[in-house]
Protein backbone atom coordinates (compact mmCIF):
# COMPACT_ATOMS: atom_id res chain seq x y z
CA UNK A 1 0.00 0.00 0.00
CA UNK A 2 1.28 3.48 -0.84
CA UNK A 3 1.50 6.04 1.23
CA UNK A 4 -1.07 7.83 -0.50
CA UNK A 5 -2.97 4.46 -0.06
CA UNK A 6 -2.70 5.02 3.48
CA UNK A 7 -4.31 8.52 3.83
CA UNK A 8 -7.21 7.42 0.91
CA UNK A 9 -8.28 4.92 3.89
CA UNK A 10 -8.01 6.93 6.42
CA UNK A 11 -10.52 9.50 4.55
CA UNK A 12 -12.64 6.33 4.51
CA UNK A 13 -12.76 5.31 7.24
CA UNK A 14 -13.58 8.88 8.66
CA UNK A 15 -15.88 9.31 6.26
CA UNK A 16 -18.16 6.21 6.91
CA UNK A 17 -17.62 6.78 10.55
CA UNK A 18 -19.22 10.12 10.06
CA UNK A 19 -22.45 8.79 8.51
CA UNK A 20 -23.18 11.52 6.15
CA UNK A 21 -23.44 9.04 3.19
CA UNK A 22 -26.02 6.44 5.18
CA UNK A 23 -28.23 9.86 5.80
CA UNK A 24 -27.89 10.77 1.84
CA UNK A 25 -28.36 7.23 0.81
CA UNK A 26 -31.58 7.02 2.94
CA UNK A 27 -33.21 10.49 1.74
CA UNK A 28 -33.05 9.25 -1.88
CA UNK A 29 -34.25 6.10 -1.65
CA UNK A 30 -37.25 7.81 0.83
CA UNK A 31 -37.62 10.45 -1.99
CA UNK A 32 -37.69 8.04 -4.41
CA UNK A 33 -40.05 5.59 -2.79
CA UNK A 34 -42.20 8.88 -1.78
CA UNK A 35 -42.45 9.85 -5.36
CA UNK A 36 -43.28 6.08 -6.85
CA UNK A 37 -45.93 5.76 -4.69
CA UNK A 38 -47.67 8.85 -4.01
CA UNK A 39 -48.15 9.55 -7.90
CA UNK A 40 -47.40 12.94 -7.78
CA UNK A 41 -48.53 14.85 -9.99
CA UNK A 42 -50.77 12.41 -11.57
CA UNK A 43 -47.77 10.92 -13.47
CA UNK A 44 -48.67 7.17 -13.05
CA UNK A 45 -48.30 5.99 -16.14
CA UNK A 46 -45.17 7.99 -17.14
CA UNK A 47 -42.01 6.69 -16.06
CA UNK A 48 -39.46 8.88 -17.44
CA UNK A 49 -39.96 11.59 -14.89
CA UNK A 50 -38.92 8.49 -12.00
CA UNK A 51 -35.68 8.17 -13.88
CA UNK A 52 -35.01 12.26 -14.01
CA UNK A 53 -36.09 13.12 -10.93
CA UNK A 54 -33.95 10.36 -9.56
CA UNK A 55 -30.49 11.02 -11.62
CA UNK A 56 -30.84 14.36 -10.86
CA UNK A 57 -31.07 13.74 -7.10
CA UNK A 58 -28.21 11.12 -7.61
CA UNK A 59 -25.99 14.25 -9.12
CA UNK A 60 -27.09 16.54 -6.51
CA UNK A 61 -26.38 14.05 -3.43
CA UNK A 62 -22.95 13.21 -5.19
CA UNK A 63 -21.72 16.95 -5.81
CA UNK A 64 -22.83 18.05 -2.26
CA UNK A 65 -21.36 15.05 -0.53
CA UNK A 66 -17.90 15.18 -2.51
CA UNK A 67 -17.99 18.91 -1.80
CA UNK A 68 -18.67 18.65 1.80
CA UNK A 69 -16.42 15.92 2.10
CA UNK A 70 -13.28 17.08 0.38
CA UNK A 71 -13.46 20.52 0.98
CA UNK A 72 -12.76 20.19 5.33
CA UNK A 73 -10.44 17.32 5.09
CA UNK A 74 -7.14 19.64 4.60
CA UNK A 75 -8.47 22.47 6.79
CA UNK A 76 -9.64 20.38 9.47
CA UNK A 77 -6.17 18.34 9.48
CA UNK A 78 -4.89 21.91 10.56
CA UNK A 79 -7.18 23.00 12.83
CA UNK A 80 -7.14 19.44 15.40
CA UNK A 81 -3.36 19.98 15.06
CA UNK A 82 -3.27 16.45 13.31
CA UNK A 83 -1.57 17.82 10.21
CA UNK A 84 1.84 17.74 12.33
CA UNK A 85 2.19 13.97 13.49
CA UNK A 86 1.38 13.15 9.93
CA UNK A 87 3.95 14.92 8.17
CA UNK A 88 6.53 14.33 10.49
CA UNK A 89 6.38 11.09 8.78
CA UNK A 90 8.10 10.46 5.89
CA UNK A 91 5.26 11.56 3.60
CA UNK A 92 5.71 14.20 0.78
CA UNK A 93 2.34 17.16 0.47
CA UNK A 94 2.63 15.75 -2.99
CA UNK A 95 1.03 12.18 -1.25
CA UNK A 96 -0.66 13.59 1.05
CA UNK A 97 -2.94 15.73 -1.75
CA UNK A 98 -3.11 12.47 -3.39
CA UNK A 99 -4.21 10.66 -0.48
CA UNK A 100 -6.87 12.72 -0.01
CA UNK A 101 -8.18 13.28 -3.34
CA UNK A 102 -8.34 9.84 -4.18
CA UNK A 103 -9.90 9.04 -0.49
CA UNK A 104 -13.22 11.68 -1.18
CA UNK A 105 -12.96 10.34 -4.84
CA UNK A 106 -13.32 6.74 -4.18
CA UNK A 107 -15.89 6.79 -1.28
CA UNK A 108 -18.31 9.56 -3.09
CA UNK A 109 -17.67 7.22 -6.18
CA UNK A 110 -18.75 4.03 -4.13
CA UNK A 111 -22.06 6.08 -3.27
CA UNK A 112 -22.45 7.68 -6.23
CA UNK A 113 -22.94 3.96 -6.94
CA UNK A 114 -24.88 3.21 -4.54
CA UNK A 115 -27.26 6.07 -5.38
CA UNK A 116 -27.19 4.67 -8.93
CA UNK A 117 -28.27 1.59 -8.00
CA UNK A 118 -31.00 2.69 -6.07
CA UNK A 119 -32.16 5.07 -9.13
CA UNK A 120 -32.08 1.98 -11.32
CA UNK A 121 -34.21 0.07 -8.94
CA UNK A 122 -36.85 1.72 -8.37
CA UNK A 123 -37.12 2.89 -12.20
CA UNK A 124 -37.20 -1.00 -12.49
CA UNK A 125 -40.06 -1.06 -10.28
CA UNK A 126 -41.71 1.33 -11.96
CA UNK A 127 -41.15 -0.73 -15.43
CA UNK A 128 -38.83 1.96 -16.43
CA UNK A 129 -35.59 0.47 -18.39
CA UNK A 130 -32.34 1.84 -18.68
CA UNK A 131 -29.92 1.33 -21.94
CA UNK A 132 -27.28 -0.79 -19.81
CA UNK A 133 -24.13 0.86 -21.88
CA UNK A 134 -25.62 4.34 -21.69
CA UNK A 135 -26.21 3.62 -18.08
CA UNK A 136 -22.31 2.90 -17.13
CA UNK A 137 -21.45 5.48 -19.68
CA UNK A 138 -23.20 8.39 -18.12
CA UNK A 139 -21.99 6.95 -14.50
CA UNK A 140 -18.27 7.20 -15.31
CA UNK A 141 -18.80 10.15 -16.53
CA UNK A 142 -20.30 11.42 -13.60
CA UNK A 143 -17.56 9.67 -12.18
CA UNK A 144 -15.17 12.22 -13.61
CA UNK A 145 -17.59 15.18 -12.65
CA UNK A 146 -16.78 14.23 -9.05
CA UNK A 147 -12.94 13.89 -9.65
CA UNK A 148 -12.67 17.03 -10.79
CA UNK A 149 -14.91 18.86 -8.27
CA UNK A 150 -12.99 16.70 -5.61
CA UNK A 151 -9.74 18.30 -7.30
CA UNK A 152 -11.03 21.79 -7.31
CA UNK A 153 -12.50 21.61 -3.19
CA UNK A 154 -9.08 20.29 -2.33
CA UNK A 155 -7.61 23.10 -4.04
CA UNK A 156 -9.73 25.86 -2.89
CA UNK A 157 -8.89 23.90 0.57
CA UNK A 158 -5.18 24.50 0.55
CA UNK A 159 -5.72 28.05 1.20
CA UNK A 160 -8.95 28.59 2.61
CA UNK A 161 -10.78 27.03 5.59
CA UNK A 162 -13.40 24.75 5.60
CA UNK A 163 -16.06 26.64 4.96
CA UNK A 164 -14.76 28.97 2.71
CA UNK A 165 -13.55 26.58 0.76
CA UNK A 166 -16.84 24.46 -0.03
CA UNK A 167 -18.46 27.70 -0.74
CA UNK A 168 -16.43 28.64 -3.29
CA UNK A 169 -16.08 24.86 -4.83
CA UNK A 170 -20.18 24.83 -4.56
CA UNK A 171 -20.38 28.64 -6.56
CA UNK A 172 -17.83 28.02 -9.25
CA UNK A 173 -19.02 24.35 -9.83
CA UNK A 174 -22.97 25.23 -9.79
CA UNK A 175 -21.70 28.38 -12.53
CA UNK A 176 -19.42 25.73 -14.20
CA UNK A 177 -22.54 23.46 -14.52
CA UNK A 178 -25.38 25.93 -15.15
CA UNK A 179 -23.72 29.52 -16.41
CA UNK A 180 -20.73 27.87 -18.91
CA UNK A 181 -23.02 26.80 -21.39
CA UNK A 182 -25.02 29.71 -22.06
CA UNK A 183 -21.98 32.14 -22.62
CA UNK A 184 -21.89 31.34 -26.42
CA UNK A 185 -25.44 32.34 -26.88
CA UNK A 186 -24.28 35.33 -24.07
CA UNK A 187 -21.51 36.67 -26.55
CA UNK A 188 -23.79 36.10 -29.82
CA UNK A 189 -25.74 39.32 -28.45
CA UNK A 190 -21.92 41.52 -27.38
CA UNK A 191 -19.23 42.82 -29.57
CA UNK A 192 -15.78 44.13 -29.62
CA UNK A 193 -14.09 43.24 -26.55
CA UNK A 194 -17.55 41.52 -24.40
CA UNK A 195 -17.79 39.00 -27.30
CA UNK A 196 -13.91 38.16 -26.90
CA UNK A 197 -14.05 37.97 -23.10
CA UNK A 198 -17.23 36.17 -22.67
CA UNK A 199 -15.82 33.35 -25.55
CA UNK A 200 -12.15 33.13 -23.78
CA UNK A 201 -14.58 32.69 -20.01
CA UNK A 202 -16.45 29.97 -22.26
CA UNK A 203 -13.02 28.14 -23.11
CA UNK A 204 -11.36 28.53 -19.44
CA UNK A 205 -14.14 27.34 -17.50
CA UNK A 206 -14.22 23.70 -16.46
CA UNK A 207 -17.76 22.05 -18.42
CA UNK A 208 -19.18 19.84 -16.00
CA UNK A 209 -22.38 19.87 -19.01
CA UNK A 210 -19.68 17.54 -20.86
CA UNK A 211 -20.11 14.81 -18.09
CA UNK A 212 -23.79 15.14 -17.90
CA UNK A 213 -25.72 12.30 -19.48
CA UNK A 214 -29.14 12.24 -17.79
CA UNK A 215 -31.26 13.47 -21.11
CA UNK A 216 -29.95 10.77 -23.12
CA UNK A 217 -30.54 8.42 -20.06
CA UNK A 218 -33.86 9.58 -19.65
CA UNK A 219 -34.99 9.86 -23.23
CA UNK A 220 -33.56 6.65 -24.19
CA UNK A 221 -31.17 7.80 -26.51
CA UNK A 222 -28.94 5.10 -26.12
CA UNK A 223 -24.65 5.19 -25.98
CA UNK A 224 -22.59 7.96 -26.79
CA UNK A 225 -20.01 7.00 -29.72
CA UNK A 226 -16.63 5.60 -27.78
CA UNK A 227 -14.48 8.08 -29.26
CA UNK A 228 -16.85 11.00 -28.01
CA UNK A 229 -16.85 9.17 -24.56
CA UNK A 230 -13.10 8.64 -24.40
CA UNK A 231 -12.55 12.34 -25.18
CA UNK A 232 -15.03 14.06 -22.50
CA UNK A 233 -13.51 11.39 -20.02
CA UNK A 234 -9.80 12.26 -21.08
CA UNK A 235 -11.24 15.89 -20.85
CA UNK A 236 -11.97 15.35 -16.94
CA UNK A 237 -8.58 13.43 -15.81
CA UNK A 238 -6.97 16.31 -17.73
CA UNK A 239 -9.42 18.98 -15.53
CA UNK A 240 -8.45 16.87 -12.30
CA UNK A 241 -4.80 16.49 -12.76
CA UNK A 242 -4.59 20.24 -13.43
CA UNK A 243 -6.77 21.11 -10.32
CA UNK A 244 -4.59 18.54 -8.25
CA UNK A 245 -1.32 20.60 -9.09
CA UNK A 246 -2.70 24.20 -9.14
CA UNK A 247 -3.53 22.18 -5.06
CA UNK A 248 0.06 21.17 -4.98
CA UNK A 249 1.36 24.64 -6.05
CA UNK A 250 -0.15 26.18 -3.51
CA UNK A 251 0.08 23.29 -0.39
CA UNK A 252 3.93 22.63 -1.01
CA UNK A 253 5.27 25.41 0.77
CA UNK A 254 2.76 26.51 3.11
CA UNK A 255 3.56 26.59 6.42
CA UNK A 256 2.50 25.32 9.14
CA UNK A 257 2.88 26.91 12.93
CA UNK A 258 -0.26 26.54 14.92
CA UNK A 259 1.33 27.72 18.19
CA UNK A 260 5.03 28.39 17.04
CA UNK A 261 5.37 31.52 18.42
CA UNK A 262 3.59 30.66 21.58
CA UNK A 263 6.23 27.94 22.90
CA UNK B 1 30.51 10.67 13.94
CA UNK B 2 27.94 11.92 12.39
CA UNK B 3 26.00 14.09 14.64
CA UNK B 4 22.10 12.65 15.29
CA UNK B 5 20.90 16.65 14.91
CA UNK B 6 22.24 19.60 13.96
CA UNK B 7 21.67 23.39 13.13
CA UNK B 8 23.99 25.63 12.07
CA UNK B 9 22.83 29.23 12.23
CA UNK B 10 19.59 28.81 11.53
CA UNK B 11 16.87 31.79 11.72
CA UNK B 12 13.06 31.82 11.03
CA UNK B 13 11.39 35.18 10.45
CA UNK B 14 7.69 35.42 10.58
CA UNK B 15 5.81 37.96 9.00
CA UNK B 16 3.13 39.73 10.80
CA UNK B 17 0.78 42.75 10.97
CA UNK B 18 3.31 44.45 12.96
CA UNK B 19 6.35 43.62 10.61
CA UNK B 20 8.50 40.66 10.75
CA UNK B 21 9.03 38.55 13.57
CA UNK B 22 11.97 36.65 14.36
CA UNK B 23 11.42 33.65 15.50
CA UNK B 24 14.96 31.97 15.22
CA UNK B 25 18.44 33.89 15.08
CA UNK B 26 21.47 31.99 14.37
CA UNK B 27 20.58 28.82 16.25
CA UNK B 28 23.19 26.35 16.08
CA UNK B 29 22.62 22.97 18.06
CA UNK B 30 24.35 19.59 17.33
CA UNK B 31 23.03 16.36 19.33
CA UNK B 32 25.37 13.33 18.92
CA UNK B 33 23.76 9.90 18.37
CA UNK B 34 22.60 8.19 21.74
CA UNK B 35 22.26 11.73 23.74
CA UNK B 36 19.07 12.41 25.58
CA UNK B 37 19.01 16.63 24.54
CA UNK B 38 16.75 18.97 26.78
CA UNK B 39 16.10 21.93 25.21
CA UNK B 40 14.89 24.58 27.54
CA UNK B 41 13.10 28.05 27.12
CA UNK B 42 11.11 30.29 28.59
CA UNK B 43 7.62 30.19 26.66
CA UNK B 44 8.11 32.17 23.41
CA UNK B 45 11.60 31.19 23.26
CA UNK B 46 11.60 29.48 19.94
CA UNK B 47 11.79 25.68 20.85
CA UNK B 48 8.43 24.93 18.61
CA UNK B 49 9.44 26.68 15.66
CA UNK B 50 13.14 24.60 16.06
CA UNK B 51 11.29 21.42 16.60
CA UNK B 52 9.28 22.28 13.29
CA UNK B 53 11.73 23.16 11.35
CA UNK B 54 13.30 20.19 12.21
CA UNK B 55 10.43 18.37 10.98
CA UNK B 56 9.42 20.38 7.73
CA UNK B 57 6.77 21.76 8.76
CA UNK B 58 8.35 25.50 8.89
CA UNK B 59 11.16 26.53 5.84
CA UNK B 60 14.31 28.28 7.41
CA UNK B 61 14.43 32.00 6.29
CA UNK B 62 18.39 30.95 6.78
CA UNK B 63 20.97 28.42 7.92
CA UNK B 64 20.51 24.89 7.28
CA UNK B 65 19.47 21.65 9.37
CA UNK B 66 20.01 18.13 9.27
CA UNK B 67 18.75 14.81 10.93
CA UNK B 68 20.48 12.01 11.01
CA UNK B 69 22.95 13.35 8.12
CA UNK B 70 19.59 13.93 5.94
CA UNK B 71 18.49 17.95 5.42
CA UNK B 72 15.39 17.97 6.72
CA UNK B 73 13.95 19.82 3.99
CA UNK B 74 13.51 15.98 2.39
CA UNK B 75 10.64 13.72 3.33
CA UNK B 76 13.05 11.17 3.95
CA UNK B 77 14.77 12.58 6.54
CA UNK B 78 11.68 11.90 8.51
CA UNK B 79 11.64 7.67 7.85
CA UNK B 80 14.11 7.28 11.37
CA UNK B 81 12.46 10.46 13.28
CA UNK B 82 9.66 9.58 15.77
CA UNK B 83 7.77 12.92 16.87
CA UNK B 84 5.30 13.96 19.64
CA UNK B 85 3.86 16.72 19.77
CA UNK B 86 2.87 19.26 22.50
CA UNK B 87 -0.77 18.23 22.35
CA UNK B 88 -0.71 14.88 20.62
CA UNK B 89 -3.95 15.19 18.45
CA UNK B 90 -4.89 12.63 16.54
CA UNK B 91 -7.83 10.72 14.82
CA UNK B 92 -10.07 10.25 17.48
CA UNK B 93 -12.65 8.49 14.95
CA UNK B 94 -10.12 5.46 14.70
CA UNK B 95 -8.65 2.82 17.51
CA UNK B 96 -5.49 2.80 19.14
CA UNK B 97 -4.99 -0.11 16.69
CA UNK B 98 -5.99 0.95 14.21
CA UNK B 99 -4.20 4.55 14.30
CA UNK B 100 -0.36 2.46 15.00
CA UNK B 101 -1.20 0.10 12.13
CA UNK B 102 -2.27 2.91 9.45
CA UNK B 103 1.14 4.77 11.18
CA UNK B 104 3.43 1.81 10.41
CA UNK B 105 2.11 1.60 7.08
CA UNK B 106 3.06 4.88 6.22
CA UNK B 107 6.65 3.99 6.89
CA UNK B 108 6.04 0.61 4.95
CA UNK B 109 5.56 -1.31 7.43
CA UNK B 110 3.42 -4.82 6.42
CA UNK B 111 2.03 -8.02 7.82
CA UNK B 112 3.17 -10.40 10.24
CA UNK B 113 6.53 -7.27 11.07
CA UNK B 114 3.73 -4.60 11.47
CA UNK B 115 1.54 -6.43 13.63
CA UNK B 116 4.51 -7.55 16.19
CA UNK B 117 5.73 -3.83 16.43
CA UNK B 118 2.18 -2.69 16.85
CA UNK B 119 1.87 -5.25 20.04
CA UNK B 120 5.72 -4.28 21.19
CA UNK B 121 4.53 -0.19 20.88
CA UNK B 122 1.69 -1.00 22.92
CA UNK B 123 3.52 -2.92 25.64
CA UNK B 124 6.24 -0.42 25.81
CA UNK B 125 3.88 2.40 26.40
CA UNK B 126 1.49 0.33 29.14
CA UNK B 127 -1.54 0.37 26.96
CA UNK B 128 -3.28 -2.93 27.23
CA UNK B 129 -5.75 -4.79 24.20
CA UNK B 130 -8.77 -3.42 25.85
CA UNK B 131 -7.85 -0.11 25.51
CA UNK B 132 -5.83 -0.09 22.09
CA UNK B 133 -9.23 -1.64 20.60
CA UNK B 134 -11.40 1.31 21.81
CA UNK B 135 -11.99 4.84 19.89
CA UNK B 136 -9.59 7.26 20.66
CA UNK B 137 -12.31 9.60 21.66
CA UNK B 138 -12.79 7.78 24.53
CA UNK B 139 -8.83 8.35 25.98
CA UNK B 140 -8.07 9.97 29.17
CA UNK B 141 -5.32 12.76 28.68
CA UNK B 142 -2.56 10.12 29.78
CA UNK B 143 -3.91 7.71 27.49
CA UNK B 144 -3.62 10.12 24.81
CA UNK B 145 -0.30 10.76 25.47
CA UNK B 146 0.70 6.97 25.63
CA UNK B 147 -0.90 6.82 21.97
CA UNK B 148 0.68 10.08 20.77
CA UNK B 149 3.81 7.98 21.87
CA UNK B 150 3.23 4.78 21.13
CA UNK B 151 3.00 6.51 17.17
CA UNK B 152 5.99 7.82 17.73
CA UNK B 153 7.61 4.78 18.14
CA UNK B 154 6.18 2.59 15.66
CA UNK B 155 9.14 2.82 13.35
CA UNK B 156 11.79 2.10 15.93
CA UNK B 157 13.64 5.87 15.94
CA UNK B 158 16.87 6.38 15.89
CA UNK B 159 16.12 9.64 16.92
CA UNK B 160 12.97 10.73 19.24
CA UNK B 161 11.84 14.34 19.51
CA UNK B 162 9.36 15.16 21.85
CA UNK B 163 7.51 18.56 22.35
CA UNK B 164 6.78 18.96 26.22
CA UNK B 165 6.15 15.02 26.91
CA UNK B 166 5.14 15.22 30.32
CA UNK B 167 3.31 18.54 30.28
CA UNK B 168 -0.19 17.33 31.81
CA UNK B 169 0.24 14.57 32.98
CA UNK B 170 0.23 13.11 36.56
CA UNK B 171 3.19 11.78 38.64
CA UNK B 172 2.78 8.59 37.37
CA UNK B 173 2.60 10.00 33.47
CA UNK B 174 5.36 11.31 34.54
CA UNK B 175 7.24 8.44 35.75
CA UNK B 176 6.46 6.35 32.85
CA UNK B 177 7.76 8.74 30.08
CA UNK B 178 11.44 8.96 32.28
CA UNK B 179 11.62 5.45 32.22
CA UNK B 180 10.83 4.98 28.91
CA UNK B 181 13.28 7.58 28.16
CA UNK B 182 15.72 5.30 30.46
CA UNK B 183 15.15 2.33 28.53
CA UNK B 184 15.61 4.39 24.80
CA UNK B 185 18.80 5.72 26.03
CA UNK B 186 20.12 2.12 26.76
CA UNK B 187 19.37 1.19 23.37
CA UNK B 188 21.55 3.77 22.13
CA UNK B 189 18.16 5.79 20.88
CA UNK B 190 19.19 9.82 20.94
CA UNK B 191 15.79 11.81 22.45
CA UNK B 192 15.56 15.45 21.66
CA UNK B 193 13.06 16.71 24.21
CA UNK B 194 11.55 20.34 24.96
CA UNK B 195 10.83 20.86 28.55
CA UNK B 196 9.64 23.57 31.17
CA UNK B 197 10.16 20.87 33.80
CA UNK B 198 13.61 21.82 35.24
CA UNK B 199 13.38 18.82 37.82
CA UNK B 200 12.79 16.27 34.51
CA UNK B 201 15.33 17.51 32.54
CA UNK B 202 18.30 16.98 35.66
CA UNK B 203 16.68 13.54 36.15
CA UNK B 204 16.75 12.47 32.23
CA UNK B 205 19.06 14.52 30.11
CA UNK B 206 23.04 14.57 30.14
CA UNK B 207 23.24 17.84 28.01
CA UNK B 208 20.84 20.53 27.23
CA UNK B 209 20.33 23.59 25.62
CA UNK B 210 18.84 27.09 26.69
CA UNK B 211 17.12 29.12 24.24
CA UNK B 212 15.86 32.72 24.87
CA UNK B 213 14.27 35.22 22.69
CA UNK B 214 15.27 32.91 19.52
CA UNK B 215 18.89 32.68 20.63
CA UNK B 216 20.81 29.63 21.79
CA UNK B 217 21.75 31.60 25.22
CA UNK B 218 23.61 28.97 26.69
CA UNK B 219 24.84 24.57 25.48
CA UNK B 220 26.76 21.96 26.91
CA UNK B 221 26.76 18.84 29.34
CA UNK B 222 24.19 19.73 32.14
CA UNK B 223 26.72 19.70 34.76
CA UNK B 224 28.85 22.41 32.65
CA UNK B 225 26.18 24.61 32.44
CA UNK B 226 25.31 25.69 36.18
CA UNK B 227 27.95 27.05 38.06
CA UNK B 228 29.23 25.06 41.63
CA UNK B 229 26.99 24.67 43.54
CA UNK B 230 24.24 26.30 41.24
CA UNK B 231 20.55 24.47 40.92
CA UNK B 232 19.82 24.42 36.89
CA UNK B 233 16.42 26.15 37.86
CA UNK B 234 18.80 28.95 39.50
CA UNK B 235 21.44 28.60 36.17
CA UNK B 236 18.49 28.78 33.81
CA UNK B 237 17.47 32.22 35.28
CA UNK B 238 20.30 33.40 35.23
CA UNK B 239 20.99 33.06 31.23
CA UNK B 240 17.45 33.91 30.43
CA UNK B 241 17.57 36.93 32.35
CA UNK B 242 14.90 36.62 34.52
CA UNK B 243 14.55 39.08 37.34
CA UNK B 244 16.04 36.97 40.55
CA UNK B 245 13.96 36.30 43.29
CA UNK B 246 14.15 38.75 46.57
CA UNK B 247 16.14 36.81 49.09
Amino acid sequence: MTRAAVIAAIVWLELLRRKDIYVLLILLGALLAGLVSLNVFGLGGATAYVKDIGLLLAWLFGWILAVSATARELPQEETRGTIFSLLAKPLRRAELLAGKWLGCWSIVAAAALAFYAIVAAVALAKGAGFDAVALAQGFVLHLCALGVICALALCCSTRLNADAAAALTYVVSAACLLLAPRLPHLAAYASGFRFTALLALYHALPHFDLFDMRRRLVHDLGPLPWPVFGAVAAYGIVLTALFLLLAWTAYRRKRFSRGALGA
Amino acid sequence: MEPALETRELSVTFPSPAGPVRALDRVSLRVEPGQVFGFLGPNGAGKTTTMHVLLGFVQATAGEARVLGVDVRRAIARQRIGYLAEHPETYRFLTGRELLRLTGRLFRLRGAALRARVADVLAEVGLDNAAADRRIAAYSRGMLQRIGLAQALINDPDLLILDEPTGGLDPIGRLAIRRLIGRLRERGKTVFFSSHELSEVELVCDTAAILAGGCIVAQGPLRALARPGESLERCFMRVVGAPEEPA
